[in-house]
């Protein structure tokens, strides 16, 4: 769908903008809950199939590290209330999905949902964005600062959540970190001293590493990289060198953050058909 | 007056504290060794594979702690 632009003030340009994200809101996002069901069940069920059923180790561990990567966009879309708003009769499906998914990402619903909400809120901000940190120069610089970020007494990443929620009143959301973490390294350090030490890294310990450093790179660092504050500035549209399925569609997050509440399987279809505004308000649009 | 904190939570915030020499004997130690038995390795110099595997926790896992990072 084409739109004319030309001429158009900047109420009407708002306008057109929202009348294009109104048709793709509310659509439910099916692929989302299959996915986040499905990606947990899998990941699940790689500890039976290589400690009973002789899945090789190394199988086990490219599906795990998938799984990982996989883990953290049907979370998104709940804690953005796109599988159902509060008070709607599927809500705890949303709450569900929010809560399960990112199990083995080891990152709670409460903060992920509050943390993020605060990166909506204040893109670009050094001192109120928590994911800040994932700034860097380039693709490389990226990966590296990922990898700092989670160093024990880093500041950024995982670490820089906690002070996000204590700023906005809610230290009871740390505890969920807190408890996450100890039942995982308990998990991984009794499975490690019961003779099971490279099945634990290499079904969740080592997956887990390079999911976060892929979630941080293209759900973080690539579209906001360049930006600065602003609604038009703060994330970008770019040609993924892993193309949009492998970026987990984060090509078009631009629209993401225009309109959160879009599913993400619907934004590429919103990105073309508001190219044009994007354009006119000055986004950056690279590669598409 | 600073109010003392709840007995749990100074538990909690030692154990993280010490999180990267706990990562260390806890995760390190055993997986160094067990990578070493897998690799043929199972006594170096007269130390077996998870002496070998404490002995990198200690000095990883100290020196993890001491500088606040891994790497």
């Amino acid at each position: 769908m084409s739109i004319q632009i030309e001429g158009m003030s900047s109420s009407e340009l708002m306008a057109a903008e929202r009348e294009i994200a109104r048709r793709h809101t509310d659509n439910f996002p099916w692929l989302s809950v299959i996915w986040s069901f499905t990606n947990l069940a899998v990941w699940l069920s790689l500890w039976p199939l290589v400690f009973f059923a002789g899945l090789p180790l190394w199988i086990g561990f490219i599906i795990a590290t998938l799984n990982i990567m996989l883990s953290y966009l049907p979370s998104h879309e709940a804690q953005h209330d796109i599988i159902a708003r509060p008070g709607t009769r599927l809500r705890w499906l949303n709450q569900l999905v929010g809560h399960l998914s990112t199990i083995p990402l080891v990152l709670p619903y409460r903060v992920a949902k509050l943390t993020h909400m605060e990166h909506h809120k204040h893109t670009h901000d050094p001192e109120l964005d928590p994911d800040y940190d994932t700034h860097a120069n380039s693709p490389l610089h990226a990966i590296w600062k990922s990898i700092v970020n989670r160093q024990p007494r880093a500041t950024g990443g995982f670490n820089a959540y906690g002070n996000a929620l204590a700023r906005i009143g809610r230290p009871d959301v740390v505890l969920d970190g807190v408890i996450y973490n100890i039942i995982f390294y308990a998990i991984i350090c009794t499975l490690a001293w019961q003779g099971y030490a490279l099945e634990a890294a290499l079904l969740w310990w080592l997956p887990r590493h390079i999911g976060t450093t892929y979630i941080s790179y293209y759900l973080s660092w690539a579209p906001h990289h360049g930006g600065s504050k602003g609604r038009y500035k703060d994330t970008r549209g770019f040609r993924a060198a892993l193309g949009n399925i492998g970026s987990m569609g984060m090509q078009y997050h631009i629209v993401h953050h225009l309109h959160p509440r879009i599913p993400l399987i619907r934004t590429p279809r919103a990105f073309r058909e508001m190219r044009d505004i994007l354009e006119a308000r000055g986004c950056k649009i690279e590669g598409l | 007056m600073e109010q003392k904190q709840p007995l749990a939570f100074r538990i909690i915030g030692t154990i993280f504290y010490l999180g990267p020499l706990i990562f260390a004997f806890g995760f390190i130690a055993p997986l160094t060794s067990q990578l070493l038995s897998m690799w043929g390795y199972e006594v170096i110099a007269g130390v077996p594979a998870v002496g070998v595997g404490l002995f990198v926790a200690l000095v990883w896992g100290s020196w993890a702690q001491w500088r606040g990072k891994w790497i």
